[in-house]
């Protein structure tokens, strides 16, 4: 049969964000597959050189908007590796808090794109309305939906809302409870099921050697997850599990996440009882040293890490950003080929990606 | 009856299949577009058309960067925009409006300016937060397009960073009113 | 050390654990290993802190250096490769990460203000490719033998390597 190339993308309601994957078809199996990004390059790395330390705060929100908590708390922490900070306890505590509340939202909104894409619509309605339940806590938190401008170098910008503790207990019996339904909902459906299954194996050596990261390298075997291996603010305190699962198919991908829900619940409640009372910020200096700063923390998507390269000014030098999807991206092909056009979307969406980070 | 294509009707049925072809194309175009019959059937249908047209907008489902999540937000139950008709599509063939939510690069441009000419008329260009009416916080990059109105025109401009959902559901309601405004029959354009 | 569930390259795993309690730190014992294995190329090995350790390493013996690091050493994963320029000269800074002893080793190689390349690492860890095509897209460095080296993240006929400290936006 003749083999022809198709263009998927940019204009795609599966692709999350824009990017091009031309796969080189068989008839239906799939034979090659070559990614392009680069359509939503803002050149970040660039204006970051232009701005002080502080005012790159709000940039690294908008790296990834799906989880952009976790992106303004990778530079913060950077920077304070770069010029040595101590962060206080009860500042930490908060971090870990709106981190994993992140966490959660993140993986809700994956289900519903995830859902929705496979034509469950209604997983998609269920997980926005319980999105909002977390959304709206972190909105009395920091004060923003989406890009959140909350953490700060040498700590948080402001303490925790009043009511803020039983709000977030309310809500996380309330989200334990709709978890144990979504579970239901999703693995009685037959069509889920047997769009999950046994798609899109990837297996762990190749997992470890493509730089895959995160939950889809916990869906295929290999236990890594850096709250638990690298600790990282207060989470030797908590007590949680990592989540894996052996099989490294899209159910795997997927079954990994629900239980990366449940433990990120337990930690939130950890975190709110053993919270501890003191200040929530030291002043940074304004000045960076001369001298280079590393910082590594696990995203929802993966790890992701920051290099910053600081000369003595108020401004960074040079700042690195290396986000767990552009490799992701980039082993498309070894996942995608031998399987039909129409899973596609099952495995590219189940390797949750997030292109305004890919192409910063 | 003679009419531009310069034959009559009686010449007509001796025609060969592509030639009749033109022949209806120019007899109909010239009915519906330039005579009095087509304006008379403007007058009595243009409310019609104009009060279906605005109860059924179909945005392209097009998402570019962190309004876009706002967007898809915009569609959940919370804040429910299908209570208004507004549904998104994916196929740009079959949409009115055209929801440019994020920063333009460079390399995106010529693909936008091809996704808005294979839209059907009429059509609309909504811009939605920062990045799409100036260049938002990237205004100052070196790959960034400041502002979607350096190349597409742009009807109704929704500020925000991100735009909250019900902004855009208000731009939305903005856009209604100002089609209901347009007092323009939909056929001949009068 | 190890615990069940961690990923099965068994065979660099039990050579690099068996050792660790003659050598109670695994930071000193991969330096020391590094140091002997490439007396010239590898100098300044020091650890920063419990967990990341950093050393210099000649462009030429690059690639050997990390074959070796992947092969005997352990470290299956490359975190991230930064392009920086300085003055009078460009780093390349190489951030690999090993699961077994959850250490990074931070490899700096510098090369020549006029002469921008290195020996790429793709074939090594896989993770690396696109990597380098960025690094190559943005600032200019050229990685030899690399499959496809081509623009990523900037339209295909740009001129220009954006984060040079000579381009001004």
């Amino acid at each position: 049969m003749a083999e022809m190339w198709i263009n998927m993308g940019p204009q795609h309601p599966m692709t999350h964000g824009l990017w091009n994957l031309r796969v080189k078809v068989d008839g239906e199996t799939i034979v090659d597959a070559v990614p392009e990004v680069g359509y939503l390059h803002r050149g970040i790395e660039k204006l970051c050189e232009g701005k002080t330390y502080t005012q790159v705060i709000p940039i690294t929100d908008r790296l990834c908007y799906g989880s952009s908590m976790t992106w303004s708390h990778l530079y913060c922490t950077t920077v304070e590796d770069l010029m040595d900070l101590e962060v206080p306890e009860r500042a930490r505590y908060i971090r870990v808090v709106a981190i994993e509340m992140q966490r959660i939202a993140s993986h809700l909104m994956w289900l519903a794109a995830y859902a929705g894409d496979l034509g469950m619509s209604v997983g998609f309605t269920y997980t926005m309305r319980d999105r909002e339940v977390f959304v709206d806590l972190l909105q009395a938190l920091t004060g923003a939906r989406l890009t959140y401008n909350y953490p700060r170098i040498g700590g948080v910008a402001h303490d925790l809302p009043p009511n803020f503790e039983r709000d977030t207990m309310r809500a996380l019996k309330y989200m334990e409870m709709r978890l144990q339904e979504y579970e239901d909902l999703f693995e009685g459906s037959k069509i889920f099921m047997m769009r999950n299954v046994g798609i899109g194996i990837l297996r762990s050596d190749d997992a470890v050697n493509l730089g895959i990261t995160g939950p889809s390298l916990r869906a295929s075997g290999v236990s890594y997850d850096l709250r638990k291996d690298r600790p990282y603010e207060a989470y030797e305190d908590m007590d949680f599990k990592v989540a894996t699962h052996k099989d490294g198919d899209c159910y795997a991908r997927y079954r990994v996440r629900m239980d990366e829900m449940w433990e990120s619940c337990k930690i939130i409640r950890q975190a709110i009882q053993k919270m501890p009372s003191g200040k929530w910020r030291v002043v940074a200096p304004r000045n960076g040293p001369v001298g280079t700063g590393f910082g590594r923390v696990e995203d929802p998507r993966g790890e992701g890490t920051m290099y910053v390269v600081g000369d003595g000014s108020d401004k960074p030098y040079r700042l690195k950003i290396r986000s767990p999807i552009f490799v992701t991206v980039s082993a498309a092909p070894t996942i995608l080929v031998g399987y039909k056009v129409a899973d596609v979307v099952a495995i590219m969406g189940g390797l949750d990606m997030c292109i305004g980070e890919n192409d910063r | 009856m003679k009419d531009k294509g310069g034959a009559t009707a009686g010449q007509a049925l001796m025609f060969r299949s592509k030639d009749f072809l033109k022949w209806s194309d120019e007899t109909m175009e010239y009915l519906l577009r330039k005579s009095p019959v087509g304006a008379g059937i403007d007058l009595v249908t243009k409310d019609f058309f104009n009060w279906a047209t605005r109860n059924s907008l179909y945005f392209l489902h097009f998402g570019i960067m962190c309004c876009a999540l706002e967007m898809a937000v915009a569609s959940a139950p919370r804040f429910d925009q299908q209570r208004f008709g507004i549904i998104p599509r994916s196929s740009p063939r079959q949409c009115d409006i055209l929801l440019v939510n994020g920063p333009v690069s460079k390399k995106l441009k010529p693909a936008l300016r091809r996704l808005y000419d294979q839209m059907p008329e009429p059509k609309w260009v909504v811009a939605m937060g920062e990045c799409a009416i100036s260049g938002g916080p990237f205004y100052n990059s070196y790959s960034v397009v400041p502002g979607v109105d350096q190349f597409i025109p742009v009807d109704v401009y929704i500020p925000g960073c991100p735009a909250r959902p019900e902004a855009l559901i208000d731009g939305f309601l903005k856009l209604q009113k100002m089609i209901k405004e347009n007092k323009k029959g939909l056929l001949t354009g009068r | 050390m190890s615990e069940g569930g961690r990923a099965n390259s068994a065979g660099a795993r039990d050579m690099e654990t068996a050792p660790s309690r003659i050598d109670a730190n695994p930071e000193d014992r991969v330096l020391r290993a590094l140091a002997e294995t490439f007396p010239k190329g590898v100098s300044d090995g020091e650890k920063v802190r419990p967990g990341l350790i950093r050393a210099r390493v000649d462009r030429a013996e690059l690639y050997s250096a990390c074959r070796t690091l992947r092969d005997s050493l352990g470290f299956e994963h490359i975190s991230m490769i930064s392009a920086v320029e300085y003055d009078n000269r460009f780093e390349v800074v190489y951030h690999i990460s090993s699961y077994g002893s959850r250490l990074v080793i931070e490899l700096i190689a510098s090369t020549p203000k006029d002469d921008p390349s290195v020996d790429s690492v793709s074939s090594i860890w896989g993770g690396a490719n696109w990597q380098e095509r960025e690094a190559y897209d943005l600032m200019g460095i050229v990685f030899k033998n690399h499959p496809k080296l081509e623009r990523i993240l900037l339209p295909k006929d740009v001129m220009y390597h954006p984060l040079r400290k000579d381009f001004k936006g």
